[in-house]
């Protein structure tokens, strides 16, 4: 239907409220308060230029925490993305019982970051660990948990994170796996293509902007990776598992410290926003296809 | 035509398969945690480890003698993300309903930098949201939990409901309109039923991503309103360590209603697409 300017206002103006107020505005707030001493608890405020960014910089805690998530996210993204798209090819045809097998697939993303701190403290460390109780199956003396050991405590953050979305990946990419037009798998089968040609030939290209769009988001969750570290390891042992945003959040929060912890969470908001840059890039324009 | 069928039927044996082994692998973790809810915990001291431990149903009733307040935290999330979750639908409904039905330049490149929008981790802007909250005097209060979660979430609604109204055939609409249906009925009338399935869909996705919420009600908040995530911070930050088995009772409390939840509705849930191809 055609829409008049009536007909905009009311259809727009509830969500321009609501993002102005919850993210907008704070958001650029926030931004304009890293450049000076503000604070909500301090008397007086004067401008600083970029000090906030480079004492962010300089501290050498920040540059762990920038080079853990470098690696968490190189790391957790691609096998999240292997992961999910696996067993979304394993499904994507009707096979008896599907809807169950979602269902119980999606059970992991439904526990939240907290809860699968909390549920992963346990599974690890303890009387009860998991893994004592597969070691002692084979014999052997109980292990010592893997979020205390400097070398394992990242790796074992992201196995964690991968445990929790791939699951998401999956149901995300599921529909549009699924409503691939099945001549283009008949012809490829005709052709005699393997299985993994299919995938690059029929899947991967039909299925690029969603792809693209899923990549995205798991960017940003990764960067932004908080709940379960915090629980799991509090950044340690040492700064082996601190993420950008546990940085921010004790800076602000727990030492107050709050210019230091403004101006690195908006580091941690540039780096999602040139994901995003790069993402726009490369989705273009979808009508132009 | 035999060999085809027998290699039909090898690809389903293989594909069950590794479903299977794959849904173990995801599912242990859980079914570990549901073990230790019911008093079924390993001994790893024994060679092999054992089990051990009678069934019982008593830790679910320890979770609210070690957290009292638990039942309320568990009542303050689901109305939280509901309310949340039915503003964030309202809001994002009616934007996508105008940018599906508009033209102009760059209307892609809005959608795009929504799902960017989507992707911001929360650390990014609730410091300076947790100022602005105490400074409107709305700091610990309902409304400015449901209100931040609303926002939090739009972004991603808005895409995804963009992509679902934009492949609506306006045909009817025009029809509608040519009755004399106003804006509103055609909303309701017309549009809503057709796109119902998606609208439902969206809003289950964020209303569990609205409890699961951690960040945002933790700043936003200081005890007087608590929600479960910040519930289970508390609990393992100030140091009242929790017991395994009533801890795992807590967990399989929270997780239930959303698998539930997810479990009547997971036909309707293929109708959550992050599809952006999709161009009448």
């Amino acid at each position: 239907m055609r829409l008049t300017r009536r007909d905009r206002l009311v259809l727009f103006a509830p969500l321009a409220v609501l993002l102005s107020g919850g993210l907008a505005l704070p958001a650029l707030l926030g931004l304009f308060a890293t450049f000076s001493t503000y604070s909500p608890f301090a008397t007086s405020t004067r401008f600083t230029g970029v000090e906030n960014y480079l004492a962010v910089i300089q501290d050498p805690q920040f540059g762990a925490a920038a080079r853990n998530i470098a690696v968490f996210t190189f790391v957790a993204v691609p096998l999240e993305l292997l992961l999910g798209f696996g067993l979304a090819y394993l499904l994507r045809r009707p096979i008896r019982g599907r809807g169950f097998w979602r269902v119980l697939l999606l059970l992991p993303w439904l526990v939240s970051p907290i809860a699968n701190g909390v549920m992963w403290h346990f599974l690890l460390v303890g009387a009860t660990s998991i893994l004592d109780f597969g070691s002692g199956w084979f014999g052997q003396a109980d292990v010592a948990s893997p979020i205390g050991d400097v070398r394992l405590a990242l790796p074992t953050i992201i196995a964690i994170e991968v445990w929790r979305e791939a699951p998401f990946v999956t149901f995300l990419l599921l529909p549009g796996l699924s409503s691939v037009p099945s001549e283009l798998w008949e012809h490829a089968t005709l052709d005699g293509a393997s299985w993994i040609r299919q995938v690059f030939v029929v899947a991967l290209p039909t299925l690029r902007p969603l792809l693209l769009a899923v990549t995205m988001l798991l960017v940003g969750l990764s960067l932004g990776t908080f709940d379960t570290v915090l629980i799991l390891t509090g950044g340690g042992p040492g700064t082996a598992s601190l993420t950008p945003a546990l940085y921010s959040y004790n800076q602000a929060f727990i030492i107050n410290n709050w210019p230091t912890g403004a101006a690195s969470a908006w580091l941690i908001a540039a780096a999602v926003l040139c994901a995003g840059l790069v993402y726009m890039k490369l989705a273009g324009r979808p009508e132009a296809s | 035509m035999n060999s085809l069928r027998a290699r039909r039927r090898r690809d389903t044996a293989i594909r069950t398969l590794l479903l299977a082994a794959a849904l173990t692998v995801f599912l242990v973790p859980l079914a570990w945690t549901a073990m230790a809810s019911f008093g079924l915990l390993p001994d790893n001291s024994t060679r092999p480890p054992s089990w051990n431990g009678p069934i019982t149903l008593d830790h679910f009733s320890e979770v609210g003698i070690a957290e009292p307040t638990f039942w309320q935290e568990l009542a303050t999330s689901t109305a939280a993300a509901a309310c949340a979750a039915g503003l964030t639908i309202l809001c994002c409904f009616l934007a996508a309903f105008g940018l599906a039905r508009s033209r102009f330049a760059g209307r892609h490149g809005l959608t795009q930098s929504f799902l960017v929008l989507a992707s911001l981790p929360a650390m990014a802007y609730v410091i300076p949201l947790s100022d602005l909250v105490r400074r409107a005097h709305l700091a610990d209060t309902f409304t400015a939990v449901v209100l931040a979660e609303a926002a939090v979430t739009a972004p991603l609604a808005i895409y995804v409901l963009f992509g679902a109204l934009r492949q609506l055939p306006p045909e009817w609409e025009e029809a509608a309109v040519l009755d004399g249906a106003g804006l509103f009925r055609v909303l309701g009338e017309v549009v809503l039923p057709l796109a119902a399935p998606s609208v439902a869909a969206t809003a289950i996705v964020i209303f569990v991503l609205d409890w699961n919420l951690l960040l945002v009600p933790l700043v936003l908040t200081s005890g007087e309103i608590k929600t479960v995530p910040v519930a289970m911070m508390d609990f393992f930050t100030f140091e009242r360590e929790l017991d395994w088995p009533t801890a795992a009772a807590a967990l399989v409390i929270s997780l239930v209603p959303l698998a539930i939840l997810v479990g009547i509705f997971h036909r309707v849930l293929e109708r959550f697409s992050l599809d952006a191809r999709q161009d009448a």
